[in-house]
């Protein structure tokens, strides 16, 4: 049984990422990190992004926000559990970090109707001179909660449970149905 | 009811990101006091009209735990903040 | 059939023909008509019968306020019942019904209720069906049913999307009438982000059906040029067919727009919403929605061909209809005077114009004849008008033949949106109507609502308001120049109140649509309900669809006359949201059908469809149940083979949807020890314990283990019901509480696949895949630590603990992996038979071994209630719950306390929710003893076992008691027990 073939799964149903359109093209983001950052009360995110370009120079440095002394910090490479643990260690008690690379999953909302998608689900105002690049918020869409980040122009990464991606996807599906 | 709130830490968000708990209740009393005390800090609250400070928690946000005030006839929020700020000012 | 449709109709095209029937009947339009005017083109001018007294009724109105032609529009699905003709866009196809009359519109059974007339008064409801009660609900009710009501709803699911939005925006200018128009360029040229919405199809407002020429140029030119440029406008949204149907604290606005619905079948997209709500988030609003003409209530006011003045001009201006063809007009201002004008102007005779005022001050050089200080008092004519009869100044009573009456009482500004929060609009005298209220914060009235008459007079007003607006925003803008501005000149028109004519002879219609005459609101007072809100309710004036948009006024006027006092003194009902009806199909959106609430799968919901599961829904989450093979027809069947396969070989089973939180800090462990009624100081690292959390008033509020990973590391794992609950108490007591403690909490549910692997075969099976040493040494019960699997290749968490009773472990992966590990299990697991089981099994086995869930942590149950407690730490000074039990009430030995039950006779069976007996005592409250909080058939014992808390139940074991069933009304004897059936001395356990 060591060498039984173990397979890392998708969130998403299979075949979903045919969502190619003029003005409007959802698709699941796959590979990378998420880990939740837990910093104590006096902690700030310029020491984190500080801490964390000295212990892992290759993983980059793009912290979201999730609440105060609390961030997502997500990039594109693997990070193994060991290799987590290295970085915690470096990090002693100040910053905490939970991996969530499973339980938080990432999807790309992107194109010019993009917003207006968005609008369908959230409150938040995602108008380009509002919600600046790189900005993000926790909100709901509709009644599941998510992360929504401005990563370009017209383009949004949202972050949601892993449990409640499926549902995401399909509301995403019928909101943007009308721009495909 | 605020139809949007003010989160400290999220800027304006409507009210379905939000669970409320009720009035704030009077302090937590140490565990040596009266269970009249006790009794109150559990089960007593005021219904007042006017002025109100309730916990209010942004669950679909940043999972924080404020308290708001608003008055209940005007409907104006006239302030939210953190719950935890509270505490840490009253030097408990 | 005489056709109406004469030249002209700015709103019309009559190169696009449409179809559509009404009651069956093959009628045509053009594209740009209403429903309304489509008929009206036909010389339709009944459509519909009354709700109380089944008179036939025509088009009153041209808009928003339409009282009386309510039709059902469409078919199956896609029938809108109540659907007002003045708003419905004509397309083609589209199939319109007559409401509220059978057998057909133009002979109607329910008339004869007319004649009933007397005992249909006003209370009529409160008189007529009072007594005897029981002939309530099989004769009053259906009796009433049958003959009122509106329109039916359709049985068919509607096959349209629906959906709900948030907008954003500096400035919403709410109406597109001339003030609205003007308030929009102004903000839009100034940059403002700006939202106008207008509940029509068309943009305009009043310049729609305007004839005359606005600053010396066309109308219509006027509106094209305002429209061009707002569309050019990036900064501006200009939402159509949008009704902004409430005002809702801190500057949220309600609004409907109807995206598709003037759409015929096959031109909808079905992947767009038919109907879209939106939420607006509005920094400053201008308020713009102009003012409501007034009927005026006389005898026979409500003949079809009857209709108000204003709602006559724009059907002969903007579709090119003419409302009769000798048309007389009665008005108490001057406005109807355009109409006059307009009606000459194409050629139809203006019979007369019956002007109450002595001396009307106005500008009318028409061939009308003007009779004024006159009245009109009746009407003639069956299903449609054929004559008036005006009532002289001297007394003297002339009839005058028409085909049209149009009818001004005044304007009545439509102030609802400025009155939804707490706002009561204000009487005016010199405008003779309710203006918004004088502290409408955040929003400014402009225009007709704020008593401005005429185009340019409100072009005007809607620069300056929005002007106002933006200044409250800190931007600087300057009133937009439009046609005929610089001449207009404030000017009120002198009306003369009328709120009824007194010399009426025969029935005077306050409220159309729900059939309340003058007669009963004088009753009303008679009677005593002489406040305006019961005279409301006593009467149901302005209970409507319509909520008495044209009625609401002249019934106030009506009490204040009556009670010698201004209408200011009488006030107005209280407005509320919604400004007009809103459809199920908006307010729902998209949460409908499969799509009614989000779903939420484990990340081995995969891994248990391959292996057949049945699937139940425990709040979001979709949970395997359990796993019928072939053969199995009945539940039963399967959770019986599960539980006799765990209880002698290994069972997997997935329990990823129990909450799982990461705390983490220096304090972490007191924090437990504060959360938690047990000890969790000192948990050492690598072990997990079982936990109960009290509520501050000393209940059980739930339970779960909590490991220790490290060094101010811990893993809480809560029950599936209360995941989001527990993480929420314990965000209180971090954050409110103590937050001075560091204690940090990171949801980590959605992380982990974990599975329970149960049964005396656990370990052989996870041996093979785990490449730690987990001996019962090496790894003894409630052992909790990350392990290596599958030669290195995988990390997991491995916790020693047991739910079942069995030797068991829990193992939790990182999600993605879980179904390839749930695999692994089930191949490693092979040779000894592993089968997987579901809750119902998992429910079976946990009552076998007398472990308590919510069915028994219910609200009311301390912890010694449960058998344990000894568990609530008498050392420590304080934890959350603890002295509240300690209260007399939550100690007493008296207490329904958990214990086994069992029938007598095994082949009894017996009901969760049975009451507990002494045998032979009465059925009552004081003999009660507990009750059953869980039950099953043990597979492992052959009969059916339970739970139950019963008064000092530990004490009674062995004891034979009654267990009775109410609502089946049998009765069982039945023996208290030990809870745990299965493995007392947990000798598994421990293996």
């Amino acid at each position: 049984m060591r060498d039984y073939p173990l397979e890392n799964r998708s969130a998403f149903p299979p075949l979903v990422a045919a969502g190619a359109g003029a003005s409007i093209n959802l698709a699941p983001v796959t590979g990378g990190f998420v880990i939740h950052v837990l910093g104590d009360a006096k902690s700030d995110e310029a020491a984190l992004s500080t801490a964390i370009k000295t212990i892992a120079p290759d993983l980059g440095t793009d912290l979201r926000k999730s609440a105060p002394n609390q961030w997502f910090w997500v990039g594109d490479a693997d990070v193994s559990s060991d290799r987590l643990a290295e970085i915690q260690a470096g990090l002693v008690n100040q910053f905490a970090l939970a991996d969530q690379t499973h339980g938080r999953v990432r999807m790309r909302l992107s194109g010019v109707s993009s917003r207006t998608v968005l609008a369908k689900g959230t409150m938040v105002d995602l108008s380009a001179d509002v919600f600046a690049m790189g900005q993000s918020a926790m909100t709901q869409i509709g009644h599941i909660g998510a992360m929504i980040t401005r990563i370009e122009d017209d383009s949004f990464e949202l972050i949601v449970l892993r449990s409640f991606a499926g549902s995401l996807w399909d509301e995403l599906h019928h909101m943007a149905a009308e721009f495909r | 009811m605020s139809s949007l709130v003010k989160c400290p830490h999220c800027g304006l968000r409507p009210r379905e990101e939000f669970t409320i708990r009720g009035e704030v209740a009077t302090p937590r009393p140490n565990a040596g006091a009266d269970e009249a005390v006790w009794f109150d800090h559990v089960y007593l609250r005021d219904n007042p009209r006017g002025e109100h400070s309730e916990y209010w928690h942004h669950s679909g946000g940043c999972r924080r735990w404020l308290v708001l005030t608003r008055d209940t006839v005007t409907h104006e929020t006239s302030d939210v903040v953190d719950a935890s700020t509270l505490k840490l000012g009253e030097g408990a | 059939m005489t056709s109406f449709r004469i030249d002209g109709g700015t709103l019309i095209d009559r190169n696009d023909v449409r179809r559509f029937t009404f009651n069956g009947e093959a009628l045509t339009g053009f594209g740009g008509d209403t429903v309304a005017s489509g008929l009206l083109a036909n010389g339709k001018q009944l459509v519909g019968r009354s709700f109380k007294y089944h008179r036939p009724r025509g088009i009153l109105t041209a808009g928003a306020a339409e009282p009386n032609a309510l039709l059902t529009i469409g078919r199956d699905g896609r029938r809108d019942p109540n659907t007002r003709a003045t708003m419905a866009e004509l397309f083609d196809g589209l199939e319109a019904r007559s409401q509220n009359c059978w057998p057909n519109v133009n002979f109607d059974i329910g008339a004869a209720n007319g004649l009933l007339g007397p005992l249909l008064g006003a209370g009529f409801y409160y008189k007529t069906f009072m007594w005897p009660a029981a002939f309530w609900e099989k004769v009053y009710e259906p009796l009433i049913r049958k003959a009122a009501g509106l329109g039916r709803a359709s049985y068919d699911p509607d096959p349209g999307y629906y959906e709900k939005c948030w907008a954003h925006c500096d400035l919403l200018v709410i109406g597109a009438g001339p003030a609205g128009l003007a308030a929009a360029l102004t903000a839009g040229r100034a940059g403002a982000r700006v939202i106008i919405a207008d509940e029509g199809a068309q943009l305009g407002g009043g310049l729609i059906a305007e004839g005359s020429p606005v600053g010396g140029k066309p109308a219509d030119t006027v509106l094209a040029d305002i429209i061009g440029e707002l569309h050019a406008l990036p900064n501006v949204e200009i939402k159509k067919r949008t009704t902004v149907f409430a005002a809702y604290d801190d500057q949220v606005f309600g609004a409907v727009e109807r995206v598709q619905k003037h759409l015929p079948e096959h031109e909808i997209n079905p992947h767009r919403a038919m109907e879209r709500l939106w939420r607006i988030v509005a920094r400053q609003v201008v308020l713009a929605t102009g003012a409501e003409e007034r009927p005026i209530v006389f005898g026979g006011n409500d003949r079809p061909g009857v209709m108000m003045a204003g709602a006559m001009r724009t059907y002969l201006n903007g579709y090119g209809v003419a409302p009769g063809k000798r048309v007389a007009l009665f008005a108490n201002n001057s406005q109807a005077y355009q109409t006059a004008m307009d009606l000459e102007a194409r050629g139809i005779e203006v019979a007369a114009i019956i002007d109450p005022r002595t001396c009307p001050n106005i500008d009318y050089d028409g061939k009308a004849r003007l009779i004024a200080g006159a009245m009109v008092r009746d009407t003639a004519g069956r299903k449609a008008i054929k004559s008036i009869t005006v009532r002289h100044d001297d007394g003297r009573d002339e009839v005058i033949a028409v085909d049209a009456l149009g009818v001004s009482g005044g304007y009545s500004p439509i102030v609802h949106l400025a009155c939804h929060r707490v706002g009561k609009p204000v009487w005016s005298d010199a405008h003779v109507g309710f203006m918004p209220p004088e502290n409408t914060d955040g929003m400014t009235p402009c225009g007709a609502v704020a008593g401005k008459a005429g185009i340019a007079a409100c072009f005007a007003d809607g620069g300056v308001a929005a002007v106002k607006a933006l200044a409250e925003l800190g931007v600087m803008g300057e009133a937009a120049s439009l046609p005929g501005v610089e001449q207009s000149e404030e000017k009120v028109d002198p009306i003369q109140p009328i709120w009824h004519v007194a010399s009426s002879k025969g029935k005077a219609f306050v409220d159309f649509q729900n059939d309340v005459a003058a007669s009963d609101i004088t009753l009303a007072m008679r009677e005593g309900y002489d406040h305006v809100e019961l005279a409301k309710r006593y009467t149901t004036n302005g209970m409507a669809t319509d909520q008495g948009k044209t009625s609401n006024v002249n019934a106030i006027g009506i009490l204040a006359e009556n009670k010698g006092v201004s209408p200011g003194e009488i006030g107005t009902t209280t407005f509320r949201p919604f400004y007009t009806p809103v459809s199920f199909g908006a307010l729902v959106g998209a949460s409908k059908g499969m799509d009614f609430q989000p779903v939420r799968k484990s990340p081995l919901h995969g891994w248990a469809e391959r292996n057949g599961a049945k699937f139940v829904e425990t709040g979001l989450w979709y949970r395997s149940s359990w796993f019928p093979k072939d053969g199995e027809t009945f539940w039963r069947d399967s959770v019986d083979r599960e539980v006799n396969a765990v209880r002698t070989k290994v069972g997997i089973c997935d329990v990823s949807t129990l909450g799982k939180i990461e705390i983490f800090g220096a304090d972490a462990a007191e924090f437990l020890n504060r959360v938690y009624c047990n000890a969790f100081l000192k948990l050492p690292v690598g072990k997990a314990r079982y936990g109960i959390m009290l509520r501050e008033d000393g209940f059980v509020y739930d339970d779960g283990t909590t490991s220790c990973l490290g060094e101010n590391h811990y893993f809480m794992t809560t029950t599936t019901a209360l995941a989001a609950g527990v993480l929420t108490h314990l965000e209180f007591c971090a954050q409110v509480l103590w937050p001075e403690l560091d204690v940090r909490l990171a949801s980590a549910t959605d992380q982990w696949a974990q599975m329970a692997i149960a049964g005396p075969k656990s370990r052989d099976v996870l041996s093979k895949i785990i490449d730690d040493d987990i001996s019962n040494e090496a790894f003894p019960f409630l052992a909790a630590r990350e392990v290596s699997m599958f030669g290195g290749r995988l990390k997991g968490r491995l916790f020693r603990i047991s739910f079942s009773g069995e030797l068991a472990f829990e193992i939790a992966v990182p999600a993605g992996y879980g179904e390839s590990v749930a695999d692994a299990i089930m191949a490693a697991g092979e040779e000894f038979g592993i089968t997987p089981y579901g809750t119902e099994a998992l429910g079976v086995m946990r009552i076998e071994k007398g472990h308590v869930t919510h069915a028994e942590i219910n609200g009311t149950v301390t912890p010694a209630d449960l058998g344990m407690g000894k568990m609530v730490s008498a050392k420590k000074d304080d934890f959350i719950g603890r002295v509240m039990n300690l209260r007399e009430g939550l100690v007493d030995p008296d207490r329904p306390s958990l214990v086994g039950i069992k029938p007598k006779s095994p082949s009894d069976k017996f009901a969760t929710g049975s009451h507990i007996l002494n045998p032979g005592d009465d059925v009552s409250l004081a003999n009660d003893q507990g009750y059953v909080t869980s039950m099953c058939h043990s597979p492992t014992l052959g009969h059916a076992i339970g739970l139950a808390l019963v008064k000092n139940g530990p004490s009674r074991v062995g004891e034979e008691v009654t267990i009775w069933n109410g609502l089946a009304g049998k009765t069982v004897t039945g023996i208290l027990c030990n809870p745990a059936f299965v493995d007392p001395e947990n000798e598994k356990l421990h293996a």
